[in-house]
């Protein structure tokens, strides 16, 4: 297969796994329970894959499962608040939030390893806050909006 | 399939700030392992140990309470944990190859982004605002701008 296809692959993938988050809420799902599942599937699979495909398995220094076991905890501690997050949003915008916080190693890289800031780096970190504040304010007036349609529903009752 | 009957601004937009802080946080630790030379030979073996955090922590969350899973749970929950190791091994397998980095990244980010959208107004019929739309617009530019470098 081309890399074209492995690239399309991976799209359609990542586009799946936000579907099934709204699928997930939709259903009645709790968010607790989707993280594990997901988490205990994910280990599995990259458990199963370290020690049938690499020679070394898990022997590795100290230092890279140090490393890895906090940040680890942030992605599912990510994962939890967005599930629970989808039951107050759209999933078209929840979605965005948090695919925007590829922003954030970014700003880290930049600042903790002084690393070069390009015109496209520049140009999304000024997108990325004004991108976030818009969908806050769409779920705001959004949430006006069914408010007065409720009150103006209770209204109409009450003149019947 | 509606809109939910208890949404409230306040909480997503809480809950967003945590998932979009926690997930910003949860690569760095990648970086790190790249700038203390150890990214080339152990980084399945960190994704083993990251994925351990992950399912320590998501455990730890699940049994504040106990109650039992649910048949629903159970497949969801494994397929989006396959749907996010495709996501991560077919946008490697692409870049392993030739699509270089700076078309595979914008594609597979962009791309899943309008895909997720589309899928949230067209099956789902959430209603999005003019705001939301220049937000959900301004965003995808923001990650392929930032994927091109």
């Amino acid at each position: 297969m081309s890399g074209h296809v492995y690239m399309l692959l991976g799209l359609l993938s990542f586009g799946m796994l936000g579907i099934l988050h709204k699928v997930a809420d939709v259903k009645g799902s709790r968010p607790s329970a989707i993280n594990a599942l997901l988490a205990s599937s994910s280990l599995l699979f990259v458990f199963l894959f370290v020690i049938v495909g690499t020679p070394a398995g898990l022997a590795v220094p100290p230092k890279v499962a140090w490393i890895a076991l906090p940040f680890g905890v942030a992605a599912s501690l990510a994962i939890l608040a967005f599930q629970a997050g989808v039951k107050h949003g759209p999933i078209a915008t929840s979605w965005l939030a948090i695919n925007l916080s590829a922003g954030i190693p970014t700003v880290a890289s930049i600042l903790i390893y002084d690393e070069p800031v390009g015109v496209g780096k520049a140009l999304a970190l000024v997108l990325i806050p004004v991108s976030m504040f818009l969908l806050w304010k769409d779920k705001k007036q959004q949430e006006a909006r069914d408010r007065a349609a409720v009150a103006q529903a209770v209204m109409d009752r009450a003149h019947e | 399939m509606s809109e939910h009957p208890a949404r409230d601004s306040g909480i997503w937009l809480r809950l967003m700030l945590i998932a979009f802080v926690a997930n910003g946080i949860g690569p760095f630790g990648l970086k790190i392992l790249t700038e203390e030379g150890l990214a080339d030979r152990y980084q399945a073996q960190y994704l083993v140990f990251w994925y351990l955090g992950a399912f320590v922590f998501a455990i730890a969350a699940f049994l504040r309470r106990t109650f039992p899973l649910y048949r629903r749970e159970i497949w969801l929950g494994a397929l989006m944990g396959t749907c996010s190791l495709l996501g991560q091994a077919f946008t490697g397998m692409a870049l392993s190859h030739g699509v270089p980095g700076h078309v595979a990244f914008p594609i597979t980010t962009g791309g899943s982004l309008f895909l997720v959208a589309s899928a949230g107004l067209v099956l789902f019929r959430e209603r999005v605002g003019a705001y939301g739309l220049a937000g959900l617009a301004l965003g995808i530019m923001a990650l392929v701008a930032l994927s091109l470098g």
